[in-house]
């Protein structure tokens, strides 16, 4: 303790100095915590935000939701008798101005007179909702978002048909408490009355819709006991029932997951910084030998120089850690403040846990990189004193040295896994990151080792660039390591979005339909085909039926009993739809089994995907059995296909025999490909006149907000990868500085002999020259291989090259890093010889 | 070969030379009006105190230090009318210069510190010249040695070598065995003097030991920044060779 105290005054005295020189330490730590403790803080208040509002956006303390039917009379019953209850339906539709020029795919939701439940609805002109909507003159009212009068170019107070009614758009809508701004949907939203909904003859049996119960419960009742009681009472409900913890599962889980993302590249960043934290710590140590060596020779123990300097160095990352928490917690006000408009409240405020996971990341990464300089610190002999110069480079570490570093590392690896939502991937993303380490580290040591066997013979200036990459405390190892594991992080995002980009741009229009048509009724079934068949301009429909069943047992067990991979636990979940056909599916082909007779007629056979039934632990034979509203179906595994997906055709991950569900409730589904927009527009146009209740989705549209989607979440990770090749040029400019008076040397003893500007700084350029150009070789090789593994592997996508990219990135990084070790050089150039050659 | 025969054409001529240098205490007169002329193959002693601005001038010799007042030619080039590269290529073509602390390229091998000025003269035999010239101070067997392995006077040598590579018509030598021990340093005169006669070279050899200063055919005295004495020495060289 009395040892500590000593430590503490001399550290203490030896940092009167101030911060002068700790520039690069300070910054490399700031910038990786700031980006860390930023993207958390962020993510927090979105999640905060999505929590506080939670009862408005369930709309309810509780929400049973099921396909399609509503629930029977004593189940409204009983839901009554436990609070205020709320009916509402939700479904596509087409809305069509009253002249048929224009039309589009709506969201449609009908709601009772209790709806909302919780918060408000805004509309313009301000006026109640049941006043919008109401039926005057037998005509319903409508309350539409912005984007349906500027699709139809209709006004407030214009007519519109829905269905196959005339309505009245009354109101234009503002905010719909209980909807999350949700990226994926289809259309824009509109609501309507249960009396319109009814005049719109919409719903008709086996329409893709959904009803949803609202409660609002009394005072001191608990949510999760009356979901508890509701699906004890009856069992056989097949809702989904939540809680206002769930209200926006997919928006949290989407906000979770790319803040995660975000703090493992953040990570990266800092892991980067750590590399100029290490140097700049090696060079602030080397610079103390002699102070060290005379505490020695004055007594002082090695565990004391120890403590002192780790004392201070921790007092340095303590002083950046706290400017990078502060910076990271002010980021969800300033994107408030300044940022685009997100899809979501931010609930703005101080959220400990991410400052705290930011300081953690930030200590051990401190740490971890001045642990070596320390040791070899500890080990300066006072015998250097008695000598001109000490190379501290010779000093070994010994085995406490190498253990304490891996339980830095190992701390480091668990507290990212620790903070990550999806343990899978963070391990995944470690050890990508250690091979990185360790692939520059190798190519650092190669790069110096190659350079070392060149022999260049008559030109002086090269080979002295070529001896300024090998020679011992050369910044070759740094600049590749620091300088490469950003770029590889650069072309890993590039490549990742590129081949997605590709895909839902080019690779999936390509060979998509242009159109899909739910809801044909069966008795509309025929007449659809002739139209369609009877348009010019379209071809390859595909027509099938669609019915809505859920998994019941497998293999005679409850499907919470049996052993699922999480991957495919989505399936079990609620309803899905399937399908029944004679011949194989174009679009998959068989793997497994046997298809059967077209004209099989014995007991249920299904064909099923093959990776959901590995994921399902199922092998051929086995039994699934299906909910059909109500009605249980057993069927055996016949056989297991491979989907191709990316046709974005009709696919079903079940499909039937024949024989089993031709009686059921049933619509059906089409696809259809148009040649022109003309033809496309003529298509629609037609389908939906034909057929009011027969909602038209264009496949462009949806692919196209799939890729804006995509592009967001691009940028969101490349200006966090933006941040690592930033402390990466910060790392770089660390060790040039640290290299400028041996070139300034250098370049004097060379122009003493004669030697030009030029030549110098000819040889300058080849040495940043072939740091930068292997640097940006490696990264783009283990960039290339990452992405290819995120793309195949992770996301199991189409994996395509983009070259133009990974030129841009390399030549860039090479740019970058000859630009910003260049501009640190260029005043060596004009060093003055005489002061360097006088005799101090 | 006695220096009075080639006294006729100046190889060095400084006229009005002044130097001031800023310092923490203001400004500092360094050379305070220095006139010379030293003829082509003179050998000149440099002598005075320390501070007396031998060094100064002879970095304003090489080319390294530009005066705040005065012209220097040498070898019929103007400095003034050079500028920085000028001055670098200047003394690729015309002169070397050895220094007390050696100032080799750490990096580089003994042969290849050699071969430098060769290389940047663009001579094609510059390794095997440089070979010869390291045979010549001795150093034959340690030419893929690093500085950092050879002693002091080795790495003198080598620097010596280097100096004579391209055949200057100026060497300057500032206190060349200011630090080597006593026989070293008399092994690295002798070289010097041997050189410089074979090769006809002007020497302006700066010191503090009188003894090495009277081997030179003239003497000149600074203090202050001033020249104070210049005198022949009688005999010249030939007394001290051998």
């Amino acid at each position: 303790m009395a040892e500590l105290l000593l430590a503490w005054r001399y550290a203490r005295r030896e940092l009167r100095s101030g911060l002068k020189g700790f520039g690069i330490f300070l910054a490399c730590l700031v910038i990786g915590v700031t980006a860390i403790a930023a993207v958390g803080s962020v993510s927090a208040s979105i999640v905060a935000g999505l929590q506080a509002d939670a009862r408005d956006l369930l709309g309810g303390d509780v929400e049973f939701r099921l396909p399609q039917r509503g629930l029977p009379d004593d189940t409204v019953a009983w839901l009554k008798a436990r609070g205020t209850l709320s009916n509402l339906r939700e479904m596509r539709g087409m809305v069509r101005r009253t002249d048929g020029d224009k039309r589009t795919l709506i969201e449609l939701k009908a709601v009772d007179s209790a709806y909302p439940l919780f918060g408000a609805v805004q509309l313009d002109p301000v006026q109640p909702l049941a006043a919008a909507l109401a039926v005057e003159d037998g005509v319903a009212g409508l309350a539409v978002d912005g984007q349906v009068l500027d699709r139809l170019g209709v006004k407030l107070g214009d007519r519109v048909r829905l269905g196959s009614a005339d309505f009245a758009i009354r109101a234009v809508l503002l905010k719909e408490p209980d909807n999350v701004a949700n990226p994926f949907t289809f259309g824009p939203h509109v609501l309507v009355s249960m009396e319109g909904l009814a005049l719109s003859g919409l719903e008709q049996p086996g329409t893709l819709s959904s009803s949803v119960y609202r409660l609002k419960l009394p005072a001191g009742a608990d949510a999760k006991d009356v979901i508890h009681q509701a699906d004890e009472a009856f069992p056989e409900a097949g809702w989904q029932a939540r809680d206002a913890s769930k209200a926006a599962p997919s928006v949290q889980n989407f906000v979770t997951r790319t803040s995660m993302f975000l703090v493992l590249v953040g990570l990266t960043s800092l892991l980067v910084g750590g590399v100029g934290v290490g140097n700049a710590a090696a060079a602030y140590l080397g610079g103390k030998v002699p102070v060290i060596a005379t505490l020695k020779a004055l007594g002082a123990p090695a565990r004391l120089i120890y403590a002192i300097y780790l004392l201070q160095l921790f007092l340095l990352a303590s002083v950046a850690i706290v400017a990078g928490i502060v910076l990271g917690a002010l980021a969800p006000m300033l994107l408030h403040a300044l940022g685009p408009a997100l899809p979501v409240e931010l609930r703005l405020g101080v959220y400990p846990k991410p400052l705290l996971v930011a300081a953690g990341f930030g200590l051990l990464t401190a740490l971890g990189f001045s642990l070596w300089p320390l040791a070899k610190a500890r080990r300066v002999p006072a015998a250097s004193l008695f000598r001109n110069l000490v190379e501290t480079t010779g000093i070994r570490l010994g085995w406490r040295d190498w253990v304490a570093s891996a339980v830095v590392v190992l701390a480091l690896a668990a507290l990212a896994l620790v903070d990550a939502e999806d343990k899978r991937i963070a391990a995944g993303f470690l050890a990508a990151v250690a091979v990185a380490l360790l692939s520059f580290r190798l190519v650092g040591s190669g790069v110096m080792r190659a350079a070392a066997a060149v022999h260049i013979r008559r030109r002086p200036w090269l080979r002295l660039a070529i001896a300024n990459l090998h020679r011992p405390g050369a910044a070759t190892p740094s600049v590749v390591l620091s300088m490469g594991l950003g770029l590889t992080v650069l072309v890993a995002v590039g490549l990742v979005e590129g081949s997605l980009t590709h895909e839902v741009a080019e690779r999936l229009p390509e060979q998509a339909p242009s159109y899909f048509f739910i809801d044909i009724q069966r008795d509309q079934v025929a007449p659809f085909k002739t139209l369609v068949e009877s348009l010019p301009g379209t071809s390859g429909l595909d027509l099938v039926p669609n019915l809505r069943t859920r998994i019941a047992a497998l293999n005679g067990a409850k499907p919470d009993e049996s052993k699922v991979e999480p991957d495919v636990r989505w399936i079990l979940k609620s309803e899905r739809g399937l399908t029944y056909a004679a011949r194989p599916p174009s679009g998959s082909h068989v793997v497994a089994g046997e298809w059967w007779p077209a004209d099989y007629q014995g007991p249920p056979l299904i064909s099923l995907d093959a990776d959901l039934a590995a994921g399902l632990h199922l092998k051929l034979g086995d039994t699934v059995t299906f909910n059909l509203a109500g009605r249980e179906i057993t069927a055996r595994i016949a056989n297991f296909r491979k989907i191709d997906w990316t046709t974005l055709g009709i696919n079903f991950f079940t499909i039937f025999a024949p024989g089993a569900l031709e009686a059921a409730p049933q619509t059906a589904i089409a696809t259809v490909h148009a040649d022109s927009p003309q033809d496309e527009e003529r298509l629609a146009r037609e389908v939906t006149d034909a057929f009011p209740n027969v909602s038209a989705i264009r496949v462009k549209d949806a692919l196209d907000t799939l890729a804006k989607i995509l592009g967001d979440m691009a940028a969101a990770v490349r200006a966090i990868a933006a941040i690592t090749v930033l402390a990466g040029v910060l790392v770089l400019t660390g060790a040039v500085a640290a290299t400028r008076r041996r070139r300034v040397y250098d370049a004097v003893v060379l122009k003493v002999l004669g030697a030009t500007r030029a030549v110098i700084a000819r040889g300058f350029l080849v040495e940043y020259g072939i740091l930068g150009g292997a640097t940006a070789l490696i990264a783009v090789a283990l960039g290339t291989l990452a992405a290819w593994l995120v793309v195949t592997q992770l996301l199991k996508g189409e994996w395509s090259f983009d070259a133009g990219r990974v030129i841009v990135i390399a030549l860039g990084g090479t740019v970058v890093t000859l630009a910003v070790a260049l501009a640190g050089t260029w005043r060596v150039l004009g060093a003055r010889a005489a002061p360097q050659l006088r005799n101090e | 070969m006695p220096s009075t025969s080639v006294a006729t054409t100046p190889i060095i001529e400084l006229e009005g030379i002044h130097l001031k240098l800023a310092s923490a205490a203001g400004e500092v007169n360094i050379l305070r009006g220095i006139d010379l002329s030293i003829a082509a193959g003179e050998t000149v002693g440099i002598v005075g105190p320390s501070g007396s601005g031998k060094s100064t001038l002879m970095m304003v010799l090489g080319g390294l230090e530009r005066p705040s007042a005065g012209r220097v030619t040498i070898a019929g080039a103007n400095f003034g009318r050079l500028d920085e590269d000028g001055l670098a290529r200047f003394r690729r073509d015309h002169v070397g210069i050895v220094f007390q602390s050696f100032h080799l390229i750490p990096t580089m091998t003994a042969l290849e510190n050699v071969a430098v000025p060769l290389e940047l003269a663009g001579r094609d035999d510059a390794f095997g010249r440089a070979e010869a010239l390291l045979d010549s101070v001795g150093l034959g067997a340690r030419a893929l040695h690093f500085p950092g392995q050879l002693s002091g006077g080795e790495q003198q040598r080598v620097a010596l070598a280097r100096a004579f590579a391209a055949e200057p018509d100026l060497l300057l030598a500032d206190e060349p065995t200011g630090n080597l021990d006593l026989a070293t340093g008399r092994v690295v005169m002798e070289l010097l003097f041997d050189l410089q006669a074979r090769l006809g070279t002007t020497l302006v050899l700066i010191t503090h030991d009188p003894g090495l200063a009277e081997r030179c055919g003239r003497v000149i005295e600074l203090a202050d920044g001033r020249v104070v004495g210049d005198r022949r020495t009688v005999p010249p060289r030939q007394a001290a060779h051998g």
